[in-house]
């Protein structure tokens, strides 16, 4: 107890943590069905002239049992968050509380709360058994109890035989999926996982996204992922959360994200998307080559608008009502044909479902009629 | 591999070989067979004449009868040398990991600054910096008066020609050794797995103990056999600092063939320390054998 005698004087639960918190820190738990409130949080590195703004007013909910991804390209401020979260950085406002119990001056070692690193960051010296067993060592735990999770966790992560392996033994995903043990065996509330399949090759991720959705709805502990990878988080996601220059940009279930992006940034950022501008008119958008566009929208008459069409949702037609677009390019890709249009002087892309063979053609150069139903036209929030 | 690439490897390493063939085992095994010669009265030996007498000395006194009688005199000095180079060993392992930890948490602009402030002592003779020590430790000299003037010692401290004195002057010496292996290991340890450590429950000194020291281990070892091989054989150290009572070996083989005149017994006495040292070296390779290699 000598050793945590200074961390407790500072820490509500420190002393409580070496008898194993997972208990402890259930008996403290609100009824709160949430598992992170994180609130107003802003971050500053450096100061003065040179200081970098990571994160900025961020305030978020994620719930219990739930698989949260925090969506954004490099430098956006995700995997601030996540080390807010974990404890290795402080925010400079705001709080973060766990299952209502505030995590304010708490060390990592004090968070009941594991990471699965970017690097994996497993022990070179350790083998893969000792490296599973270590959290539970450190909680002194009962050496059968740890001996019993160790073979759990081998066995959810298909890893039997592997006990005494070292990691430099083990391939890029057996190391990932040591990693993954290594924080699951703790049972943690929060498993917080960064950019943690992006060292995988391409077959090896797809994979081990599905058996990191398999993994989180056996064990029911709250997952939050970071992923500059949008097809991942559409996939494993209950609710993905898009973040752009220290901010969040929107919040919600992948359909949401896909089929009603808030803004051009998240329109861009996830899956494939057409973008037209135009002037409100009462009955749609008049397009720069004069052309009416049918949408239903609640702008000011005149004012400049954005709109997304996610090509899979436009038609193309020969004959029949529609805008006028010419045919530029055709590309076969397999399950669909993209067909890229010209309209007001914009590349348009229209993906169609083959059916055995090519979809029906048409030809470069070719004068056609681009249909596109109004309610798969998103009015976009004006770029601030 | 084909003949041509052997015998180029061959022609690369042959100056090198060479080298060592002429400067260290020609002048070793002279005196490996000097160890087995009769001393000549004026120094040197006599050629020819074989005996074990220089090994027999080393464990055994001859009366005047001629009797051999079991002497400790000489073990006792190998015995007080041990201490010395152990206490030496453990003292600046004990200081130097500290320092090495914390320059390398440093930023490397800051770390490329403290090491050339480590290696500021080489560039002047240790003999210089030695003698530098016998003004600090004498009395009257910059310690006693410091500690006189100041009322914590009434009486001189007579430090000056104690065990105490050749300690400090061996730790001094020897610390620059044990900081930089430590460093050069510690320098490439991935600060990460302090990250993961903490993320899984340790705190400071359970990190420290279960992941920085497994990991700085070989560059422990290294230091520690950097320090205690030169601190074992170091002669004018004592010499200087130690006086007449404080003999190490180093000053009792280079009175055999110094003053003493007894090359044998001098070579004798070398290779006795040789044996031990490679014993040692022995053990702690049977013991660690491959350890090494698992910490990439």
């Amino acid at each position: 107890m000598g050793v945590s005698a200074r961390a407790s004087k500072r820490t509500p639960y420190s002393a409580t943590r070496r008898a194993g918190f997972g208990v402890e820190f259930a008996l403290k738990m609100t009824a709160d069905a949430n598992a992170l409130v994180i609130q107003n949080i802003g971050m500053v590195f450096g100061s003065g002239v040179g200081a970098i703004t990571a994160l900025e007013d961020v305030s978020l909910t994620i719930g219990s049992n739930e698989f949260f991804t925090l969506l954004g390209p490099s430098g956006c401020g995700k995997t601030t968050l996540l080390r807010l979260i974990a404890g290795f950085e402080q925010p400079s406002t705001g709080s973060i509380s766990l299952y209502g119990q505030h995590l304010e001056g708490l060390m990592p070692f004090e968070r009941p709360v594991n990471t699965v690193f970017q690097s994996y960051a497993l022990f070179p010296h350790m083998s893969v058994s000792q490296n599973i067993a270590f959290g539970l060592e450190m909680q002194r735990k009962p050496k059968l109890e740890i001996q019993k999770i160790v073979a759990d966790m081998l066995e959810l992560v298909r890893l039997t035989g592997f006990e005494a392996r070292k990691p430099a033994q083990l391939s890029g995903g057996q190391q990932q999926r040591v990693a993954l043990a290594r924080a699951l065996a703790n049972r943690p509330k929060v498993l917080l996982l960064d950019e943690s399949l992006s060292a995988l090759d391409a077959k090896l991720r797809k994979e081990m996204q599905l058996e990191l959705k398999r993994l989180q709805l056996e064990t029911g502990i709250t997952f939050v992922f970071v992923t500059h990878d949008q097809e991942e988080a559409l996939t494993m996601s209950d609710r993905i959360a898009v973040m752009k220059n220290g901010k969040l940009e929107q919040i919600g279930t992948p359909t949401e994200i896909y089929d009603f992006p808030r803004s051009r940034y998240v329109a861009d950022f996830i899956g494939e998307t057409n973008f037209l501008t135009g002037i409100a008119e009462a009955n749609g958008l008049r397009l720069p080559d004069a052309q009416l566009l049918e949408v239903l929208h609640s702008r000011p008459l005149g004012a400049n608008v954005d709109v997304a069409v996610r090509p899979e949702r436009a038609q193309i037609t020969q004959e029949g009502a529609g805008l006028n677009a010419v045919v530029r390019e055709v590309v076969y890709v397999g399950t669909d044909t993209v067909v890229y249009l010209e309209i007001a002087a914009e590349v348009f892309r229209v993906r169609m479902q083959n059916h055995g063979g090519a979809a029906k053609i048409v030809s470069v150069g070719e004068q056609i009629k681009l249909v596109i139903p109004p309610d798969a036209v998103r009015v976009l929030e004006a770029e601030s | 591999m084909k003949r041509s690439r052997m015998l180029g490897r061959y022609a690369l390493i042959s100056p090198a070989a060479m080298l060592i063939f002429v400067f260290m085992l020609l002048p070793m095994l002279l005196m490996a067979l000097m160890s087995w010669l009769e001393p000549g009265q004026f120094g040197g030996v006599k050629w020819g004449n074989y005996t074990p007498e220089a090994y027999v000395k080393f464990l055994f006194d001859r009366d005047l009868s001629d009797v051999l009688l079991f002497d400790t005199d000489y073990l006792s000095i190998f015995s007080r040398s041990f201490q010395l180079a152990l206490v030496t060993t453990v003292l600046t392992l004990l200081v130097a990991f500290p320092v090495a930890f914390y320059i390398a948490l440093q930023t490397p602009k800051h770390r490329t600054w403290l090491m050339l402030l480590i290696t500021i002592p080489f560039w002047t003779n240790l003999l210089v910096r030695t003698y530098a020590w016998i003004l600090l430790l004498r009395n009257g000299g910059l310690i006693d008066s410091s500690l006189h003037s100041l009322g914590v010692t009434a009486t001189p401290i007579n430090l000056m020609y104690t065990p105490i004195a050749v300690q400090i002057g061996l730790i001094y010496a020897f610390l620059p050794f044990m900081v930089l292996p430590i460093y050069t290991s510690l320098e490439k340890l991935d600060w990460r797995l302090l990250e993961a450590a903490y993320d899984l429950y340790a705190n400071r000194w359970q990190t420290m103990r279960r992941i920085v020291i497994p990991l700085a281990a070989p560059g422990m070892v290294a230091g520690c056999i950097l320090v205690f091989v030169p601190a074992l054989g170091t002669f004018f150290i004592p010499e200087l600092l130690g006086g007449a009572k404080t003999l190490m070996i180093g000053n009792l083989i280079q009175q055999q063939f110094g003053v003493s005149r007894n090359w044998p017994f001098g070579a004798a006495l070398s290779f006795a320390l040789l044996a031990v040292v490679l014993t040692f070296m022995l053990i702690y390779a049977l013991r660690f054998r491959g350890k090494g290699t698992l910490t990439q």
